[in-house]
């Protein structure tokens, strides 16, 4: 019985001087989304331009992960960052709207950056963004008409498009494309070779890869379809395995995906690290501006094709630049909603994909 | 009648009484105090000391009824005590795995996940609120085993349960205008249903086409994860976030007046669920001929025939209910504020983890209780491990060896025995008068 | 040198109990030394530490006058220790000669040689008039040629000290008669042999000396020639035994069970087990179905029960066709069974002992209501069978049945179905492995049944049991019902040539 004492006693005394050793702080934090910190997307993305930025500047960061996906585990990550010391923490993802909504309020001395969201209160009846939250969205649509006009200018004419979900970020992809498409198609004088229409148009209903997305691009591509434009995250991987399979090309999204196999011929890029630096640098300025939504776009290095690792044939870079130029001081709108692109096009004879199929009505 | 009743209730006046206080301090009392901390510092400080008083007193009684227990011979205590070297076995495998990972923090970090969901007010009502729909998970497990089943579906209840929570969440809100607490029932019993109905086909199938349980229920939790998936983007899809849509807010599982003793934390009434579940287990195991005869179709299916018992409609019956108490699990979860159904094709996880949690709590439905606290304790304290620089896939790793190392471990309760029986048989050579004491 | 092998002061524990207390076992060279002891005695254990599968807690063993330490069965076989287990430790899809030199086996580049060992063998066999033939399976032998390959296994290993626990328990009369020619040959060689036993009969047939336990202790050693069987029987029950059943004259009345034509249909072998059987057992009366094991005895029992279908025929139980009732119907209506297998169907193992004790009836208004036990009758009811059955276990009601001996397990189980008071109790070699004091009990309490008006159906393999507990005797044979006998008039040989198929009586 003595011998246990002993033994409890110099455990407890072990414990309890260790638990003084002092603990380190992290001034930038990143909370992560559901996927893990790798999850090649939005965790991976703002966690690298976190990294590039704070290694710069000799900040220290870290990542937290939330117990579960649900507004109050996300908030409870939120508390366990600032008590890590977080001056400034980078969400990535609309998940993050309501507990950001919280937050902002809690931590009044706390920043916040909000990626691809802007925060609301649960019930989605009040809006606001505190002064000290900075929400960062992205022009899809024009990430989408850079990959579109870039697939045809490289000598493609029958294209797909395969997205995850209808939801917003998707559809402006979507629109985005066929605005690329068919504006490069009336530079080059080829809209009747284009072939892209409802047939080739999907939402898969599913982020995830699957043997159904897969059989679905094989058939596309054995129907002569070229190239497919993948903006569906992780069942972009089926496109890649079908494209390999027949030989073809397709578009990743989001992040540059070229390396994920080499039937990525370029990739509609969101600049996450781009975003989330600039976000970063004017916190450390002192210049952090919230209270309103940022958005990024080709005109302030939102958006991109990574055209270094691109496997364009006769895509020239000047041509990009060019058209990226055109974008970034507003001399082409691009479209964002399916009535704007009709506008855009201006022309309606062309076989575009329908309304109901754009916005993922059909069923 | 009536005298039954009083009798009863003379008899366990004690209990009853202690048992209405606790009821008072923990749902009724701290709602007048919300905003008083110290106040509330003080219930709190009383339900530690009237719980743990009573156990003592318990404890007291029974030494002073049982002079001649030696714990070696009481198949109870021997069992715990299995359980909790487990516990430190598998405790010291995170410890070793901290060690290696960062020796510089780990003893820091370890103490914060001895410390758990016991770090503070916060962290606690946190823990009871990710132990309910293990614990749930856990006893779904556990009963079936009871029964001499191994339920690997409870994943696959747990999401049909869970859908059908949400669609009656979602879908019903007009029972919730007319009654918030009915809404929420109804979502309940949904889920209960539907998680019944899925454990009764390995059931079924295993009583009379005497297909293998474990393969039958597992390929189910395919099944239900696919039809999940489909169901949610047919009926209750919300397109803007690919996610289900938001149950109303009269089906979400009410607090009970817990949020008072536990503010700022995620806790909910799932926890009182859970623990009436617990007891009508218990009570349906070892108080009914019902379980008199699911335990001796599990011990020995053979005896059970022979004493004529139906082991087919037992069979069935024991699916069923691991089913019902996984599907239970699974209302639980979703039913919560600002948590949604995702058509993701992704099995949940927290039916696998049910049965280590079965394993580690014994089969038996306190034991799971327990066991299911403890994995809510160490789920708090991997999540407060963030504060060291562990990164967050190591803590899973830590955490994930402590569990299994515990649940696995039990095999060292042979160990246990043997030390336990050293130690009588000392006491044992000494003069032995409390002995003849007793005997006189 | 006098002794090969000393045991001297071994005290071994469990939990809760002293299987050997001081005990001391002394084995000259070249005798046959008998260990007995009712079942829990210890005997076993005292082997198990012998034979390095327990260590003792206090004690020393010596081999050939050293002090020795046996951590393990390799130590054991290395001093030339052997042991033919009461369940033989046989690979059935091995040949004999595999099984005798498994994990002994000699090889040649990585190739097992089986020409020497062979050779060996067979010398081996003839020396000691073990006959095998080597190249058999050990699923197509039978079960008294399987004992042979246990005993020529310990012989190829060399070994001179033999164990043979209970041997004689699975052999029939004339394979036993051949085992006891084997053992005094073996000690002719020189060989010693340990035997542990409990029946008196075959102890005083080869043994020279014997050792008996009870309850853990040592009580003493005797030279058999000069002690009386009745002298050994109370030194291991610690009373006086009576060897004698007295009994009156069965006085049958009304028929209870008629069976009627039954066959019972194997599908797995796709033949029947049970072919055409036919008989009464009356009230007032013991019918016993005698045979040699796997002569169709379970399975037209089984049929009975209700725990197998038959294919043909009619059961009728008190004027009521029963041939289609369920298990519980049957039980209901009127049917005690004490199974063939306690540990398979007679008892929950890890329940306690007073749920055992109502495991047919505790759906009855008696022991439950409105679907809750009533643990107060469960315990009443079993502390008065405890007590009216003499139970002995280590905490009454609540112990575990299977912390039980075999024979207060037994105990149980006749104490539940004698108790539930049916019309007709159906038996099934209640007295399988069990001491001789537990035997009589057994016996009387067969005979209070019948002498209470109870239809008894006893089935037993043992001769001595079918001669002295019947009162009318039925032999099956490959399923078949081959003859019907009254014991006080056919002898023993008799039946013996029936039960070996070699005799019928066509009805």
């Amino acid at each position: 019985m003595k011998k246990l004492l002993v033994l409890v006693a110099a455990m407890v005394l072990v414990l309890g001087l260790s638990a003084c050793s002092k603990v380190e702080t992290y001034k930038i934090a990143m909370i992560t989304d559901s996927g893990g910190i790798d999850d090649e997307s939005f965790n991976q993305g703002t966690w690298e331009g976190i990294i590039d930025f704070a290694d710069e500047n000799d900040i220290s960061y870290k990542y937290y992960k939330p117990l579960e996906v649900s507004d109050d585990a996300y908030l409870e990550a939120i508390d366990l960052a600032v008590e890590g010391g977080a001056e400034i923490i980078v969400t990535p993802g609309f998940l993050f709207e309501s507990s950001i909504y919280a937050a902002q309020d809690l931590y009044p001395d706390v920043y916040f950056i909000l990626i691809d969201g802007t925060p609301h209160d649960p019930t989605w009846t009040t809006w606001k963004t505190a002064d000290n939250t900075m929400p960062i969205l992205f022009n899809e649509h024009e990430a989408g008409f850079l990959a579109g006009y870039a697939a045809v200018y490289d000598g493609y004419r029958e294209l797909g498009f395969t997205g995850g979900m209808a939801v917003p970020a998707v559809v402006k992809f979507g629109v985005g494309f066929i605005a690329g498409v068919y504006y490069a198609a009336q530079e080059l004088e080829v809209e009747d070779d284009i072939v892209f229409n409802d047939d080739t148009y999907h939402y898969f209903g599913d982020f995830g890869p699957s043997d159904n997305f897969k059989n679905l691009a094989l058939s596309w591509y054995a129907a002569d379809t070229e190239i497919i434009f993948s903006a569906a995250g992780g069942a972009g991987a089926s496109v890649m395995a079908a494209a390999a399979d027949s030989g073809a090309m397709m578009i990743g999204v989001d992040i540059d995906q070229y390396d994920q196999s080499d039937t990525v011929l370029t990739s509609a890029m969101k600049q996450l690290g781009n975003a989330v630096q600039q976000g970063l640098q004017a916190w450390l300025d002192g210049e952090f501006v919230g209270g309103t939504s940022v958005y990024k776009g080709a005109a302030n290095d939102g958006v991109a094709l990574p055209m270094e690792t691109s496997r364009f044939e006769t895509f020239t870079t000047a041509q990009y630049a060019a058209i990226f130029l055109d974008l970034a001081d507003g001399t082409v709108v691009v479209p964002a909603d399916y009535d704007a692109l009709v506008l855009f096009l201006n022309d309606a004879t062309l076989d575009i994909p329908t309304k109901d199929e754009v916005e993922g009505t059909t069923d | 009648m009536w005298e039954k009743v009083k009798n009863y209730l003379v008899a366990n006046a004690l209990n009853l009484n202690i048992g209405f206080f606790l009821f008072l301090l923990v749902f009724i009392i701290p709602q007048f105090f919300a905003n008083n901390d110290s106040i509330l510092l003080v219930i709190r400080g009383l339900i530690v000391a009237t719980g743990g008083g009573y156990i003592f007193y318990k404890l007291l009684l029974f030494r002073k009824n049982n002079p001649n227990f030696k714990p070696s011979e009481s198949k109870l205590l021997v069992d715990v005590a299995g359980s909790i070297i487990a516990i430190l076995t598998g405790l010291l495998f995170g410890l070793i795995l901290m060690l290696i990972v960062n020796p510089g923090q780990a003893f820091g970090g370890f103490f914060v996940i001895l410390q758990g969901g016991f770090r503070n007010i916060k962290s606690f009502g946190d823990m009871i609120y990710f132990s309910v729909p293990i614990i749930l998970t856990g006893l779904s497990v556990a009963f079936a085993f009871r029964t001499g089943l191994f339920n690997i579906g409870a994943t696959g209840q747990l999401t049909m349960g869970a859908y059908a929570a949400v669609y009656i969440g979602v879908k019903w809100g007009v029972i919730g205008e007319f009654s918030p607490f009915l809404h929420w029932l109804v979502a309940i019993l949904g889920a209960i249903v539907a998680g019944a109905l899925w454990g009764a086909i390995p059931g079924l199938l295993k009583a009379y086409r005497n297909v293998n349980e474990v393969v039958s229920s597992i390929m189910l939790n395919y099944v239900a994860m696919y039809l999940n998936t489909m169901l949610i983007v047919k009926y209750i899809y919300n397109r803007d976030f690919a996610r289900a849509l938001a149950p109303k807010s009269t089906a979400v599982t009410p607090l009970m007046n817990l949020h008072y003793l536990l503010p700022n934390s995620s806790v909910s009434g799932g926890i009182v669920v859970a623990i009436v579940v617990v007891i009508i287990l218990h009570i349906i195991l070892n108080k009914t001929t019902f379980g008199y005869e699911l335990k001796a179709v599990g011990f020995n299916r053979d005896a059970s025939k022979y004493a004529g018992m139906n082991s087919k409609r037992n069979i069935v019956y024991a699916m069923v209910i691991s089913g019902a108490v996984a599907g239970l699990a699974g209302g639980l979860m979703y039913l919560v504020d600002g948590k949604f159904l995702q058509p993701l094709n992704v099995l949940i996880p927290e039916g696998f983890t049910g049965i280590a949690i079965s394993l580690l709590g014994l089969s038996s439905p306190f034991g799971v209780l327990l066991a299911g606290l403890f994995y809510g304790s160490l789920k708090q304290g991997g999540f407060y491990l963030q504060l060291y620089s562990f990164t967050p896939e190591i803590i899973d790793i830590i955490i994930a060896v402590i569990i299994y190392a515990s649940a696995l471990g039990l095999f060292l309760q042979k160990f246990v025995i043997r030390a336990m029986k050293k130690r009588e048989m000392l006491i044992d050579q000494k003069p032995e008068e409390a002995v003849e004491g007793s005997d006189a | 040198m006098e002794y090969i092998v000393e045991m001297l002061n071994i005290t071994k524990e469990f939990p809760g109990i002293k299987a050997n207390d001081n005990v001391t076992l002394q084995l000259k060279k070249g005798e046959i030394h008998a260990l007995l002891g009712e079942n829990g005695a210890g005997k076993s254990t005292l082997m198990s530490v012998l034979f390095g599968l327990y260590v003792p807690e206090e004690g020393i063993i010596k081999v050939r006058g050293e002090e020795v330490h046996i951590n393990n069965p390799n130590d054991a076989n290395n001093y030339g220790i052997g042991m033919v287990h009461q369940h033989f430790k046989l690979v059935h899809n091995f040949t004999v000669v595999e099984n005798i030199v498994l994990g002994f086996e000699d090889t040649k580049h990585g190739f097992l040689q089986f020409d020497d060992a062979i050779k060996k063998i067979t010398d081996l066999s003839e020396k000691y008039k073990l006959k095998v033939d080597p190249n058999q399976l050990i699923s197509n032998i039978s079960v008294g040629m399987q004992q042979r390959v246990e005993i020529l296994k310990m012989l190829y290993r060399n070994a001179d000290i033999l164990i043979f626990d209970e041997p004689t328990a699975v052999l029939t009369p004339q394979e036993i008669e051949e085992l006891m020619n084997i053992m005094k040959d073996l000690t002719k060689e020189g060989k010693s042999i340990i035997l542990i036993t409990h029946k008196l009969k075959e102890i005083k047939q080869v043994a020279d000396r014997c050792s008996v336990l009870r309850k853990g202790k040592y009580i003493g050693t005797v030279d058999v020639k000069t002690t009386s069987v009745e002298k050994m029987a109370e030194m291991m029950v610690g009373r006086e035994v009576s060897f004698v059943i007295d009994k009156e004259v069965a006085k049958p009345k009304e028929v209870v069970l008629k069976v009627d034509n039954i066959s019972v249909y194997n599908h797995a072998l796709k033949k029947n087990s049970v072919t055409d059987v036919s008989f009464e057992v009356k009230k007032g009366e013991i019918l016993c179905i005698a045979g040699i094991e796997g002569n169709g005895q379970t399975q037209l029992i089984e049929s009975i029960t209700g725990l197998n279908p038959i294919s043909n025929g009619s059961l009728t139980l008190n004027g009521i066709d029963i041939s289609h009732y369920s298990v519980r119907q049957r039980n209901n209506s009127g049917v005690s069974h004490i199974p063939e297998d306690r540990h398979r169907h007679g008892l929950v193992l890890d329940y306690s002992l007073e749920k055992n004790l109502i495991l047919q009836t505790y759906f009855k208004e008696l022991f439950q209501h409105k679907g809750f036990l009533k643990f107060d009758e469960i315990r009443i009811n079993s502390d008065d069978l405890i007590d009216r059955f003499d139970i002995r276990s280590g905490k009454g009601s609540t112990t575990s049945a299977r912390s039980m001996s075999g024979g207060n397990q037994q105990k149980v189980i006749v104490a539940r179905e004698i108790n539930r008071d049916t019309d007709l109790l159906i038996a099934v070699q209640p007295t399988r492995g069990l001491d001789v004091g537990a035997i009589e009990y057994i016996h009387k309490q067969l005979i209070a049944q019948r002498d209470a008006g109870k239809a008894v159906l006893l089935v037993s393999l043992e001769l001595d049991e079918v001669m002295n507990v019947s009162d009318r005797i039925i032999i099956m044979y490959e399923g078949e019902n081959v003859g019907e006998f009254d014991p006080t008039v056919v002898s023993e040989n008799e039946l013996g040539l029936y039960m070996a198929g070699s005799k019928r009586s066509d009805q």
